[in-house]
């Protein structure tokens, strides 16, 4: 008999978190936003390019000096070499090839198996960064207006501070100070990004302590943690849910500028990192800086029309 | 009001203040010191270096601990001091004055770009909701704040100054500031930097201004006999500017600092950010602090400026 | 009649949104005469202040146009007149007094600057005259202090001050026709009494013709000199203010009457009438009443009754007296 009723509450509590028919709705709603949709296929594709990719292609960092600079398939460039000789200029035109259908850089790396690394880098850390920030967020933004007082007092301003600091600045001081890995870029973003998710998520939650089922649930005897939980973190959960894809582009792009000044990962190879290497040969090998801004700009975009997708179906007063 | 600016710039005291012990403790038990760049010199050229070292820090005062250099940085700066840049050879002063220049030019022109282009058509696509004009706008918002504003500068330079030979490959310094050439240089820059902000506005512009379009003031407006032009420029664009001034100041504070010092770097500006940049990795403490103290101050200026701004904007706000 | 300075004639004002074509004001015919109040009365939704708007073509467009009908005003009509001429008559014609004055002021604004604007756009005149002008009509309205309530903005002012500065707005210009759309629906009790207070005077003093929209019939009592009673955007009966309350000849209208509350009965229970408005996107067929009406023939499904006099002063647009007046021929 217990075991039942503890079972139903188990389930009465997910259902607070899931609801089937709530999430259906919104995936109606969703699909109906084209822009959104397109967003979400890209970001499908890029997942599992990021995933799958590594199984079918070469290992980015292999170089072979021989096929250096070669061009995208279906494009090619002129090479005149000067011969000391004969005093003459020989030109030969290098063409795409099928084996490096992206072309290959200056060290002769293959550009498609670079890009594929770039999309896994630039995923990772956009996902456990964006968490991480979300995370902190959430907690300091649901603490802070529900605790109030001296508690809310210090936490923003403390957030005030956070949010004054030249951000770019701090990322770049800390990956020097720490050495440029991985993890450490993963962390300082995540560590750094919260601010703005922590003031959003607190006024939401602000207007939310003071409406009636709150009140109604308080008056009921409910716990604060119970109120917090069952009450105030499911509705301000759609606000974090569009919040962590809309701040994913934010930190992919963070990682790519910290690569492209050249304080990324030296033992990985992300978008921004081909970048830097690129921005050295606009004038004879333009593929390398186009390539990976285009992946790079392609993902922000997908993100930034999902979210805002996101963003218009859990709005009940948006007109899809 | 006035006691309010006077806590606010004592706040704004503190915050700086915090920011720059960070900053100060950070850079001094990062791994490096500042001699080191000295110390590889004479390594190589074979003297006694650990004599050297001693010396050196005795010079400047890196022997003491911590605590001691920090009250004594403190104790200079409050004097107007502040420091000795290691990697210059010179006072910080004068390397931030020869400097901050460039990033104000850079900052300040893509700025009003930004602002009277992106205000001007975020009001129009709102005047022509759902035309061919407004999905014109709205794609190109989108695809204006997803593009990394670094990769922009690169492809910018790809295309007018490698491939159309319009712009010098890199930054002329012997131009004076404000000069014709000078600024014909700087088109480049500005629009690398200014795209991002200006399809920003174009989208804050837009909704603020959709959200008043149909307030039922306007339709007052319309009533009273006003033309068109008054009842959208006067009665519809104020109501739409006060939360458009938060943001575009928010934006001007965090966003267009980081932006600007990439900006800087792509296409070799000798402005703050290469300057505090080149700090970094030399491990430039006094430089990196004074970079950041300005930023910070900067950013809490304007903050303090924006909420001065809005009670004249909005006459229902009042401080206390 | 003669001396109508205002006829609308069969008005359609139609909104085109995504879930299908709102007809809010669906062949509405007045007129209005000098000097007198006409009320608009119905239930809401029923069309009558999208009617309002429309004859100053107010309404938000896109979604919504006039598909047919005419508002003539001085030989012109205002329906596919020039937006210059259009412009000419807002705000110095015919002026609106809005429910709402706490969101029909803008809050950004002072009172001063939102009523010499309107001046000036109207009136060649310098500034000080213009203040002295809007200050002369704030007096009227019985507002205390006038010329320190013009330096107010509306969030300064109560709800009562911001209503009459908003009557003292629309009369700035020396409108012809005031229409006064629920003017005191968003006020409490004294201020309605005060703000119908200032209706009166206003007819009196300067035989205004106000076109008053009200779902009150007690404050139709109080103030007009015509009644018309409005359903599903359409006039259903037009009657001066007595004939309709004492013989009220549309059920629907009977119906409203009924629905009075009497001090002298002392029923348990307030009588009103059964069903609900009619769905705007979705009208019934023939007479939009037939379906909540206890009288209805079979012929008021199928074909639509048009206002039709029953005496010198008396339309009304029921099948029960057009049938009548087709025995009686």
């Amino acid at each position: 008999m217990s075991e039942l009723k503890e079972q139903t509450r188990k389930k009465a509590r997910l259902s607070v978190y899931f609801n089937k028919r709530l999430a259906s709705y919104y995936w109606e709603r969703l699909k109906k936003h084209k822009l959104a949709m397109a967003g979400l296929g890209f970001i499908g594709f890029l997942i599992l390019l990021a995933v799958l990719g590594p199984f079918f292609t070469q290992d980015p960092t292999y170089s072979d000096f021989n096929i250096a600079n070669m061009p995208p398939l279906g494009f090619s460039r002129q090479e005149s070499v000067y011969d000391i000789k004969t005093d003459e200029f020989t030109t030969t035109v290098i063409s795409g090839r099928l084996d490096h259908p992206l072309g290959t850089d200056s060290k002769g790396r293959d550009m498609l198996s670079m890009l594929i690394s770039g999309a896994r880098i630039s995923l990772l850390v956009g996902l456990i960064a964006t968490g991480i920030a979300i995370f902190i967020g959430s907690l300091i933004g649901v603490l802070s207006a529900y605790l109030g007082g001296w508690v809310d007092n210090v936490l923003m301003r403390f957030t005030d501070i956070m949010m004054t600091f030249p951000f770019f600045l701090l990322l770049v001081l800390i990956v020097f100070l720490f050495g440029p890995s991985l993890a450490i870029i993963v962390v300082v973003i995540g560590l750094t990004g919260w601010t703005g998710a922590a003031r959003l998520i607190r006024s939401e939650a602000l207007s939310l302590r003071t409406r009636d089922f709150i009140t109604a649930s308080r008056a009921l005897g409910a716990s604060d943690g119970r109120v917090m939980f069952n009450h105030l973190i499911p509705n301000v959960a759609s606000l974090i849910i569009v919040m962590s894809t809309l701040s994913i582009p934010g930190v992919i792009m963070a990682e790519a500028a910290l690569s492209f000044i050249g304080m990324g990962d030296p033992l990985s190879t992300s978008w921004g990192t081909i970048l830097n290497a690129g921005q050295h040969t606009l004038d004879t090998a333009w593929w390398v800086a186009v390539e990976p801004g285009i992946m790079l700009f392609l993902t922000v975009l997908s993100f930034n029309f999902f979210g805002d997708g996101l963003r218009d179906a859990f709005d009940p007063r948006a007109i899809i | 009001m006035r006691n309010y600016i006077i806590k606010r710039l004592f706040y704004s005291v503190i915050i700086a203040w915090g920011i720059l012990t960070v900053t100060f403790i950070l850079l001094r038990i990062g791994p490096s010191s500042p001699v080191d760049r000295y110390i590889l010199n004479i390594a190589a050229r074979g003297s006694d270096v650990e004599s050297v070292r001693q010396a050196i820090e005795a010079r400047y005062g890196l022997d003491k601990p911590l605590l001691e250099q920090y009250f004594d940085y403190m104790g200079n700066l409050l004097q107007g001091n502040w420091g000795w840049s290691f990697s210059a050879s010179m006072p910080v002063m004068d390397l931030i004055g020869s400097h901050w220049i460039y990033s104000f030019q850079l900052i300040l022109l893509s700025t009003i770009f930004a602002i009277l282009l992106g205000i001007g058509l975020g009001v129009l696509s709102a005047v022509k909701q759902n035309t061919r004009f407004d999905y014109a706008a709205s794609i190109f918002s989108f695809i204006g704040i997803s593009i990394p504003n670094f990769w922009l500068g690169l492809m910018l330079i790809m295309a007018f100054a490698v491939n159309l030979g319009m712009f010098k490959t890199y930054y002329d310094t012997s131009y004076s500031i404000w000069s014709l050439e000078n600024l014909r240089q700087l088109i480049l820059p500005v629009l690398a930097l200014g795209t991002g902000e200006l399809a920003g506005y174009v989208r804050y512009t837009r909704s603020s201004m959709l959200d008043n379009l149909h307030k039922e003031f306007v339709t007052t407006a319309r009533a009273k006999g006003l033309p068109e032009r008054t009842v959208i420029g006067k009665h519809v664009f104020r109501n739409a500017m006060l939360p458009l001034v938060t943001i575009i100041m928010f934006d001007l504070g965090s966003v267009v600092f980081g932006g600007a010092y990439l900006t800087e770097i792509v296409f070799g500006i000798p402005g703050l950010g290469q300057v505090s940049f080149n700090a970094i990795f030399a491990n430039d403490y006094a430089v990196v602090v004074a970079v950041t103290l300005i930023s910070t101050f900067l950013v809490l200026f304007i903050n303090l400026a924006t909420d001065i701004l809005y009670t004249y904007l909005d006459p229902r706000i009042r401080y206390e | 009649m003669s001396d109508a300075i205002l006829k609308v004639d069969n008005l359609k004002t139609w909104f085109y949104t995504r879930r299908g074509t709102v007809k809010a004001v669906n062949g509405m015919s007045y007129s209005l005469n000098k000097g007198e109040c006409l009320c608009l009365v119905g239930e809401s939704g029923c069309g009558k202040s999208v009617s309002a708007l429309s004859l100053l073509r107010l309404f938000d467009s896109p979604p919504g146009r006039i598909v047919e009908g005419h508002v003539l005003y001085k030989g012109v009509d205002l329906v596919n007149c020039t937006p210059g001429h259009l412009r000419s008559v807002r705000g110095k014609d015919i002026a609106l007094v809005f429910q709402n004055a706490q969101a029909a002021l803008n809050p950004v604004f002072s009172i001063e600057d939102q009523m010499l604007e309107q001046i000036k756009v109207h009136y060649d005149i310098n500034n000080r005259a213009a203040i002295a002008k809007a200050q002369t009509l704030l007096e009227e309205m019985m507002i205390p202090a006038p010329e320190r309530a013009l330096k107010m903005y509306p969030h300064q002012m109560s709800g009562g001050m911001k209503q009459r500065a908003m009557i003292a707005m629309s009369l700035s210009c020396d409108p012809e026709i005031l229409i006064a759309d629920e003017p005191t629906t968003a006020v409490d009790v004294t201020i309605r009494a005060q703000i119908m207070h200032i209706f009166r005077r206003l007819k009196t003093s300067r035989n205004m013709s106000i076109i008053f929209i009200t779902h009150d019939l007690s404050l139709v009592r109080e103030i007009g000199d015509r009644v018309a009673v409005v359903y599903a955007g359409k006039v259903v009966e037009l009657a001066p203010v007595a004939k309709i309350m004492e013989e009220p000849a549309h059920p629907y209208t009977r119906g409203l009457i009924s629905c009075l509350p009497d001090i002298s009965s002392n029923l348990n229970r307030l009588p009103s009438i059964p069903g609900n408005t009619p769905n705007p996107l979705d009208l019934p067929p023939g007479c939009a009443f037939h379906p909540r009406c206890s009288m209805a023939m079979n012929i008021c499904s199928s074909n639509e009754p048009f206002l039709t006099g029953i005496a010198d002063d008396h339309m009304v647009a029921c099948h029960l007296y057009n049938a009548r007046a087709g025995e009686n021929k």
